[in-house]
């Protein structure tokens, strides 16, 4: 029978490492094509999985299962990813990060998406997303690739569940605009 | 032309998780608002567009590295022996010598041949003796630290990190404790004379002396 991320964080607490790389092989793959598609850069996105799973690591001991062991893992990926935004970034985009508009005039974007081959699919979604501010790429990423609630999102960005549905109706729009800007 | 309903219900659409009564009041709210309607039917696609990502696999990586921070496991155990160790002892052993002066009302007597401690008015005890009894006490706490190392082990499994981060609390927490005893045997010294207070600290430092090399 298939052990219960409960019951692997135990075994990897005890000091099992197969444990514990069973348990990161489980979450890895969400968390470093979130990285993909948040970072734009296979390297950076690695980078990204090692500081998730080192957090993960040295804060296991806290973990109680009193939640879903991927919600709290979301918490983690949440502040590492925007470590990582923030170290990226350089420059005057620093201040455009809760902006809400799109902080650059739309040109050379990619193709539509239905007109694109399947491997360029990735590339432009990530291209589509890097045009957000950071604070909107994460609340897609959040809400609509790891489906999470929006009361789950607000607590994250440390904002009202209500703010956290404008930010991402005006993600929306943004991503709209880009989109039709190549059809 | 704009609603301020728009960015609840647009967001609330695009949750799985939206409540039925949520869900009901929107469906209310669209049949007489035009501007909803619009914006509804215009990004209600986006998100589906966006789940046309392909998930890639992840790279090989050493996904137990955090687990080994140090890559020599065996170097782990000999650094951490020898430099708390030293810490550790030096302090006991003086504060040992402090309790027995302090006990026996000891005097040390310095001349060009070398010096002897006194216990009260007649028995000495001379150098040789002195280095002996040192020597009987380094090898009790040797014994007693590696006991003490040896049940850590056996607790704590493997070298982890953990059992060693563990095994540092201890060493400091029992300096801290040698030096909190050093403190209290200079105090009783303090209502003494001091001709005793110099011979301890002389017995203090030659103890030092002795085991720092
Ligand atoms: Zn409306």
């Amino acid at each position: 029978m298939e052990q219960t991320d409960n019951q692997l964080i135990d075994a990897a607490l005890a000091g099992s490492v197969s444990a514990w790389e069973m348990l990161v092989r489980r979450h890895e793959h969400r968390v470093y094509n979130l990285g993909l598609r948040l970072l734009h850069n296979p390297d950076d996105a690695l980078d990204l999985v090692q500081d998730v799973f080192l957090g993960v690591y040295r804060n296991l001991y806290r973990f109680r299962g009193e939640s879903q062991f991927s919600t709290w893992l979301f918490r983690i990926v949440h502040n590492k990813a925007v470590d990582l935004i923030r170290r990226r970034q350089t420059g005057p985009e620093l201040e455009n990060w809760f902006e809400e508009d799109i902080p650059e005039p739309v040109h050379d974007l990619p193709g539509p998406l239905e007109a694109c081959l399947e491997s360029e699919m990735n590339e432009k979604i990530s291209q589509f997303l890097l045009r957000l501010p950071p604070a909107q790429r994460l609340i897609v990423e959040l809400k609509v690739f790891q489906a999470m609630t929006f009361e789950e999102i607000a607590p994250l960005q440390d904002i009202p569940v209500n703010t956290a549905k404008t930010r991402f109706y005006t993600a929306l729009k943004n991503l709209k605009i880009m989109m039709e800007a190549q059809s | 032309m704009s609603c301020p309903n728009t960015p609840e219900l647009i967001a609330d659409y695009c949750d799985p998780m939206v409540s039925a009564e949520s869900l009901q009041r929107h469906r209310l709210h669209l049949e007489g608002c035009p501007s909803c309607q619009q914006e509804l039917g215009r990004l209600r696609p986006v998100p589906a567009r966006l789940l046309r990502w392909q998930n890639l696999a992840m790279p090989d990586w050493d996904r137990s590295s955090m687990i080994r921070p140090v890559p020599n496991r065996k170097s782990i155990p000999s650094r951490v022996r020898t430099i708390p160790l030293l810490a550790r002892w030096l302090p006991l052993a003086a504060s040992v010598v402090l309790t027995i002066a302090v006990l026996t009302q000891t005097r040390l007597e310095v001349n060009e041949q070398g010096w002897a401690v006194s216990f009260g008015a007649s028995s000495k005890l001379d150098v040789q003796q002195l280095d002996a009894y040192l020597a009987a006490y380094s090898r009790a706490q040797e014994a007693d630290t590696r006991e003490w190392v040896q049940s850590a082990l056996k607790t704590h499994g493997e070298t982890t990190a953990d059992s060693v981060y563990q095994w540092m609390m201890y060493m400091e927490q029992q300096r801290e404790l040698d030096v909190k005893r050093m403190e209290a045997g200079f105090e009783q010294l303090l209502d003494r004379d001091f001709q005793t207070v110099d011979s301890v600290r002389q017995l203090a430092s030659y103890v030092m002396y002795q085991v720092a090399p």
